[in-house]
């Protein structure tokens, strides 16, 4: 979709005046829709579906050796598949550079060992460990891809089921490991997983979560990702740049939006628990 | 105008200039380009070398590793050498894998290791069958301007003689390695081979030390590579013929260069020493 | 894996001895101790001191630009090419692109890492906005980045050293791009972070539970125009650490400015200077 002159002055006076194209205001979310729990042969699933944007996450659990530099922690990867039919640029290869930027960018805001603990995956120091595979699906793209990514991911690792370890036998060199059923599992802590929002500067204003029109008509926008109360990465994209007033400005917003969101999330997930339970034939 | 002339003919532009015995950097035609070594400039590695022909730059850097020694051969370490064209030299070169060029010149640079003995493969070993060191000899070029094999051997010689081992406990009967860091030692060096490069230019001009546009217009190409006063290799690889006499005539002037290099190496480990 | 035939292969495995040294059995805290005593750091640098930085242009005599710096003892060479036309491109771009490769000699997979890869797209993304891209519609300019020692701040050394490369080159642009890195630890602040600082900025050294910031933030500034072109941290840091890291980082940037420009000069006026030799030789 490519917007004319005339339309983008539409849409930045809509910014102006605080009552966007479809009606939002700068600091609205469009609505969301989360279902966790939907693949059934993955030991977390999430799908999040963000206006036109839809996103499948799906988390698998292998075990595997530590880096030897890194005897105590476990393995946290992500991958980022773009679906061909999410948007006509992603035909061919046109969709690495984002699924890269994506995958790095969460790397990125799950590095701190304070966001996200990696020495809880590991088994035995130096021999054994969890790592975990976050597949990352985008089947449709609206916008803002970006903040449904984080959002999803977070769902379905929240989702996720680790086996936990009933015995380990160790003869020499082999070691090996007797796991519990799926049945008994230990779910993941999450409580600090970022939460990733898009702040966009339109004319002289910023809002969050644009749509494909409003990306349109933004030079530069900030990725920041909030986990708890701290910023756990924040990244420039586009080809514009920001004064460093503006810039504070667009990280204070994200910050502020990041735990609304961020709250609005973990209601939401606390409320698909009990049900879950029952399904385990407790 | 020149550089135009340059560019649109340059193989006319080259023959005017030598037609009156001189190249248009204003060298003699045997005249080799001035060298620089610097040595140890890199402390993440194990040693390291930056060696300077011209405006040819070549980067040498050695990291040691553990292995296991082949089977075939359970008392002999591994030097491996690579050589890497990175597009950052020059706008001839992409990224991606090795190009045609960096694989040839990767392995002449791994015969002469091989044949000149320079390192002996079992003073690499630590523990027979059981466990080696594997030197990995990265080179990086930085500038692309002829006579790469020249910088390169040169960058190696000068980036063995830094080389030092720390000293390994090793247990065989629990397969323990113990390293001590502060008791390191030079690697032995046995021979330095020097290299010299030289172009013929219309079948019977013959330049010594080309840059890269000598290089791309030239008609033949001969590496000669001298270990002391022994031949160590010739690397011809097709061009112009030559006749024994000429042969002969540039193995003489690359004779006369070696103990230059051989000082220029000795000088610039002597400055690292001090 | 498949056998690289390309390449003189190895044994199939082999380790990195240091990893058999005796055990290191400090911790980070300690670490980060010996690191910063006395409001000093292991070099004996003041904590927003920055290292000194050594500019050097025309290096790369293949290259249009180029530029090699030296921060202490992480170098950095940057070569900047022709642009050329855009390849496998079928649609016509009224903007020119940029094309960065961001390499480390570290041994490791001869491919880019996603490392690499990320610091690639930061410096295309720092230096797309200095570039008058619309001077060379459909064509690319193409940016090679290699750090031949890394000593922590590659990524700002990398840049800056871009934006002299491109000027070197010839290359119409806004507006002059420096660059700068700052560490965050046990609310410490460290300018310019050397490897060690860095690693350790990386990860959350007190156990306590204390809400301590870590982190680390690289800006890209254009100078005259007082515009954050780029904008990268990752860690865990708060909000006003990060304001505040901001305003030291600008502080920085403006400070390195004046040395890029004074290095500029000199290599124009040496430039006319040679050129005059010329032409004196030519009329002689």
């Amino acid at each position: 979709m490519t917007l004319c002159e005339a339309e983008k002055t539409f849409v930045l006076h809509g910014v102006e005046e605080n009552f966007r194209i479809d009606g939002r205001e700068r600091e609205d979310y469009r609505p969301m829709e989360l279902e966790t729990d939907i693949v059934s042969h993955a030991f977390g699933s999430a799908r999040l579906r963000l206006a036109n944007t839809d996103v499948l996450v799906a988390v698998k659990i292998e075990v595997d050796t530590p880096f030897p530099e890194r005897p105590f922690e476990g393995k946290l990867e992500f991958f980022v598949d773009c679906s061909a039919n999410a948007t006509p640029d992603f035909e061919g290869r046109g969709g690495e550079d984002v699924a890269i930027e994506i995958s790095n960018t969460l790397s990125a805001a799950y590095h701190s060992p304070k966001v996200f603990d990696l020495r809880k995956l590991c088994i035995l120091k130096g021999r054994k460990c969890w790592k975990i595979f976050v597949d990352i699906l985008l089947l449709e793209c609206g916008g803002n891809l970006f903040d449904a990514v984080s959002l999803a991911v977070k769902a379905a690792l929240w989702n996720t089921q680790v086996p936990l370890i009933r015995q380990i036998d160790i003869d020499g060199n082999n070691v090996e490991l007797k796991v519990s059923e799926l049945s008994d599992c230990q779910r993941l802590d999450v409580k600090t997983a970022p939460v990733m929002v898009t702040v966009c500067k339109i004319g002289e204003h910023c809002i969050v979560d644009p749509n494909v029109a409003e990306e349109q008509c933004s030079v530069g926008s900030i990725v920041v990702s909030v986990s708890e109360n701290k910023f756990s990465t924040v990244l420039q994209t586009g080809t514009g740049s920001l004064h460093s007033s503006t810039l504070l400005d667009c990280l204070k917003l994200g910050y502020k939006v990041a735990q609304r969101l961020d709250d609005a999330l973990w209601s939401t997930l606390s409320k698909i628990q009990p049900t879950e339970d029952v399904g385990f034939l407790k | 105008m020149a550089e135009q002339y340059r560019s649109l003919h340059p193989i006319k532009y080259y023959r005017d200039y030598l037609v009156h015995n001189v190249r248009p950097d204003g060298r003699q035609f045997d005249k080799f380009r001035p060298v620089i070594l610097n040595v140890g400039s890199i402390d993440t590695a194990d040693g390291s070398a930056i060696a300077k022909v011209g405006r040819t730059t070549i980067v040498c850097g050695i990291k040691a590793e553990f292995c296991r020694p082949k089977a075939e051969t359970p008392d002999q370490g591994f030097i491996v050498p690579n050589l890497e064209l990175p597009p950052l030299c020059s706008p001839k070169f992409k990224s991606g894998p090795p190009s045609d060029q960096a694989q040839v010149l990767t392995q002449i640079i791994a015969d002469i290791i091989q044949h000149s003995k320079c390192v002996d493969p079992k003073d690499l070993c630590i523990f027979p069958d059981k466990l080696a060191w594997c030197l990995f000899v990265d080179f990086i070029c930085l500038d692309y301007d002829g006579s790469l094999v020249d910088a390169c051997i040169m960058a190696l010689m000068g980036a063995l003689r830094t080389v030092t081992l720390p000293s390994v406990d090793y247990d065989p009967s629990l397969d323990n390695k113990l390293v001590n860091l502060e008791e390191r030692k030079h690697l032995p060096i046995h021979s330095t081979p020097i290299s010299a490069t030289f172009v013929i230019f219309d079948d019977k001009i013959i330049l010594a030390d080309p840059t890269v546009d000598e290089e791309n217009l030239c008609t033949g190409i001969i590496t000669i590579v001298l270990k002391g006063d022994d031949l160590c290799c010739i690397h011809k690889p097709g061009g112009s013929p030559l006749t024994e006499e000429e042969l002969f005539e540039y193995i003489g002037k690359s004779k006369k260069r070696a103990p230059l290099i051989n000082n220029l190496i000795e000088a610039a480990l002597e400055n690292i020493n001090k | 894996m498949p056998i690289d035939r390309k390449r003189i292969n190895g044994p199939e495995e082999t380790v990195p001895y240091n990893l058999y040294t005796k055990l290191n059995t400090k911790s980070l805290l300690q670490e980060f101790d010996e690191l910063f005593c006395d409001g000093k750091r292991a070099d004996n640098r003041a904590p927003l001191e920055h290292r000194k930085i050594f500019l050097k242009t025309g290096v790369v005599s293949q290259a249009k630009g180029s530029a090699y710096i030296e921060l202490g003892k992480t170098k950095v060479i940057v070569s900047v090419f022709d642009p050329r036309e855009i390849p496998n491109r079928t649609d016509y771009s009224l903007k020119g692109e940029i094309y960065c490769e961001f390499n480390c000699t570290k041994r490791r997979l001869h491919q880019q890492d996603a490392e690499e890869k990320q610091y690639s797209a930061i410096m295309k993304q720092a230096l797309e906005s200095t570039v008058c891209r619309h001077e060379f519609p459909n064509f690319q300019v193409d940016i090679y980045a290699l750090v031949l020692h890394n000593d922590g701040s590659p990524l700002s050394a990398a840049i800056t050293a871009a934006g002299v490369a491109l000027s070197h080159a010839g290359v119409p642009m806004y507006d002059l791009i420096v660059s700068a890195t700052l560490g965050i630890q046990h609310n410490v602040k460290f300018l310019d972070p050397s490897n060690t600082e860095q690693r350790l900025c990386d990860v959350s050294i007190s156990s306590d539970g204390k809400e301590d910031s870590h982190g680390i933030i690289v800006i890209s500034m254009l100078h005259t125009h007082e515009q954050i072109s780029q904008f990268y941290q990752v860690g865990n840091i708060s909000l006003e650490d990060i304001t505040e890291s901001v305003k030291v980082l600008e502080t920085a940037c403006k400070d390195i400015v004046p040395l890029v420009q004074k290095h500029l000069v000199k290599h124009i006026l040496k430039t006319i200077k040679n050129n005059e030799d010329y032409v004196i030789l030519v009329s002689s």
